[in-house]
């Protein structure tokens, strides 16, 4: 029980359990035998909700208030931009990626700038830049469909031993964020900034530097998954990112994360994006109605967040 | 110089009917004003081409003075009441209206009805009995899959239903015609249900997760703006492609056109045309002439099937809908009908 202890003490560690169960659950119902269809559509489509979410955990940890409903907004117009760029043409898959990447960082610093420069709180700043960038978005295609190139739609559909590629993407960017949140100063400094602005404005920190950094950062990984999730499904679309708001959100808290923000971990992130994928399927599978999976979804999620936010012995 | 007359008129019906652009002369002087509720996706915007397109020329060879279109930006019913009310001061004779809710605008378009104006809702109707309906018959969209099917699998088998969006009354209707047709074939069973909100990638996820837990499918009925999704899961769970409904979108026809190149694949596709808008146009400008037109009309489906795919692939523009859009002789055959 004592070798328990550590592990159960992580605040992460509910999603895991939550993801496992239902994981069971829906595989029981065939008697295992979709065991394996089922995590590889699991990993493929967690991955799409885990990028959004590692931006969306780095804003919400620095402290109350912020958060970034750009989100949506920025996974369509970068599908549907870089896609219009890179015109089926497998030469320009790379340019194409970096034409997702730069939409991302303006995006981000034209977030920041209305949350700094206008003093707009992050929650409305962030909210009129969505419209603008959705409307950016219908003008520049008029929610016409346009298609990847061949090799961008066959890499992102495609396994690797059976692993999904966008989900060891996912996890590639994973690593990238889990350094710099564990590892680096910049994830001690969000951390502290969260806590306490003013102590770690007290303590020399660049408060303004390290927001607008997360700010960027966080549009930036909500590009890369449109980009990604536009080549994926076969073109972009006007409300391809419409589910991504709410998730982004969800997952956040469903893993464990700290609301008020100063203490988030990444692997919460992916139990949690799990558990979003697997809670519909579950229900889908069993053949429950509209109006009683979406009460029951919501009744599952309140049960993990209270479960993961519950003090343990020896925690406070 | 009477049989002169009846055949100098019955001349102009003609070409009215042939080249419905000719002017005819008793409403060269009204206004027509488009209000709309929502822009968001391609079908809309497909929806305001249409009008823009038919409307224009209308105007040039002088059939109405004018034909505005308006767009609410919130998808708001009390907006679109104030921009009703807005019409109504600004003296249109008709508005042709695609609502946002079916009663909430019901004062408005009261209030336009009694300063004498012509009201014409289609696609989103209103309930108000002043008004004029041009609506779908959802419930035989949904059968008439199910009825496609039985002739092409006899001993019927395991269907997936894609739905739309919760709680919205276009998905329930659609869903209960479905499930109408089921029991009318009963060697179709619905194996499971799932929905995908009327968007590809939706669609794509939530099939993906319940894929793994169905029997074998032997074919997939959808609502529309969800079959190229169904499609791509199938491939990436590596199943056999079962005959999936198609909803009309470019890249759903042009997938059906790549299996039916190499294997042969069947199916069929319905949707309704935005170009339904120049029908209303059509029927507001037939009841301003002083046409005796019924209250109730139904819009055709515009289907696709395996002879006429190539056809209607040709004319969709790429990443769009297949659309149709309405000339006046066909709005006096829709008018016809109803009678």
């Amino acid at each position: 029980m004592n070798a328990l202890k550590p592990v159960l003490s992580k605040p992460w560690i509910w999603s895991w359990l939550a993801a496992a169960l239902t994981f069971a659950a829906t595989a029981l119902f065939t008697g295992g035998s979709s065991a394996f269809g089922l995590s590889q559509a699991t990993l493929t489509f967690a991955a799409f909700s885990v990028m959004v979410g590692l931006g969306q955990m780095l804003v919400i940890t620095l402290g109350p208030g912020n958060v970034d409903l750009s989100v949506p907004a920025t996974i369509t117009l970068s599908g549907t931009l870089a896609l219009k760029f890179m015109e089926t043409e497998s030469s320009l898959i790379l340019p194409g990626l970096l034409v997702a990447i730069v939409i991302g960082l303006a995006v981000g610093m034209a977030n920041y700038a209305l949350i700094k420069l206008l003093r707009i709180p992050p929650i409305i700043a962030t909210l009129s830049m969505s419209f603008l960038v959705q409307s950016l978005a219908i003008w520049s295609n008029r929610g016409l469909r346009i298609k990847p190139p061949e090799a961008l739609a066959t890499f992102t559909t495609g396994t690797v031993f059976g692993v999904p590629n966008i989900a060891l993407a996912g996890l590639l960017l994973s690593f990238v964020i889990w350094w710099l949140l564990e590892r680096s100063i910049y994830g001690r400094w969000i951390s502290a900034i969260g806590q306490s602005p003013f102590a770690a404005r007290m303590a020399g920190i660049p408060v303004d530097g390290t927001r607008f950094v997360t700010y960027v950062l966080c549009a930036v990984l909500a590009a890369i998954c449109g980009y990604l999730l536009a080549s994926f499904s076969g073109g972009a679309a006007l409300n391809m990112g419409t589910e991504y708001l709410l998730m982004s959100i969800a997952v956040v808290v469903i893993g464990g994360c700290a609301v008020a923000g100063g203490n988030s971990n990444v692997p919460g992130i992916w139990g949690a994006s799990l558990f979003m994928f697997l809670v519909v399927s579950m229900l889908n599978t069993y053949g429950f109605g509209a109006g009683i999976r979406l009460m029951l979804t919501g009744l599952i999620i309140i049960a993990v967040i209270v479960a993961a936010s519950r003090p343990l012995n020896g925690r406070k | 110089m009477t049989i002169r007359k009846i055949l100098a008129a019955s001349a102009a019906v003609f070409v009215c009917a042939m080249a419905p652009l000719s002017a005819h002369a008793d409403t060269s002087g009204k206004k027509i004003a488009l209000s709309n509720n929502y822009a968001g996706n391609s079908w809309r915007q497909a929806m305001l081409t249409s009008w823009d397109k038919v409307t224009k020329e209308a105007v040039k060879a002088g059939v109405v003075a004018s034909a505005d279109a308006f767009t609410t930006a919130e998808n708001q019913a009390t907006e679109q009441a104030a921009q009703i009310q807005n019409m109504i001061l600004q003296g249109y004779d008709a508005i042709v209206i695609n609502a946002a809710s079916p009663t909430a605008l019901n004062g408005a378009v009261k209030a336009a009805c009694d300063a004498g104006i012509t009201v014409v809702s289609f696609d989103g109707i209103v309930t108000e009995p002043c008004a004029w309906r041009i609506a779908v018959n959802f419930k035989e969209m949904g059968r008439s899959q199910v009825e496609y099917l039985s002739k092409k699998l006899p001993k019927g088998g395991n269907l997936l239903e894609i739905r739309g969006l919760a709680g919205v009354f276009v998905d329930d209707e659609i869903s209960a015609g479905i499930h109408e047709g089921v029991k009318q074939f009963p060697q179709f069973k619905i194996a499971g249900s799932v929905h995908g909100d009327w968007a590809q990638d939706v669609a794509q996820r939530a099939v993906a997760g319940i894929l793994p837990s169905l029997p074998d499918i032997a074919a997939v009925v959808t609502q529309g703006g969800d079959g190229y999704g169904a499609a791509q899961a199938f491939e990436a769970a590596k199943r056999p492609t079962p005959i999936i409904v198609m909803g009309n979108r470019e890249d759903e026809l042009q997938w059906w056109k790549k299996q039916k190149d190499a294997n042969g694949y069947e199916t069929m596709s319905v949707s309704i045309a935005p170009g339904v808008s120049t029908l209303a146009f059509w029927v507001a400008q037939q009841i301003l002439d002083g046409k005796d037109v019924k209250k109730d009309l139904t819009v055709p489906f515009l289907r696709i099937d395996q002879d006429t795919l190539d056809e209607n692939l040709k004319t969709t523009q790429k990443g769009g809908v297949a659309n149709v859009e309405y000339s006046q002789a066909d709005a006096e055959k829709v008018i016809a009908g109803a009678k």
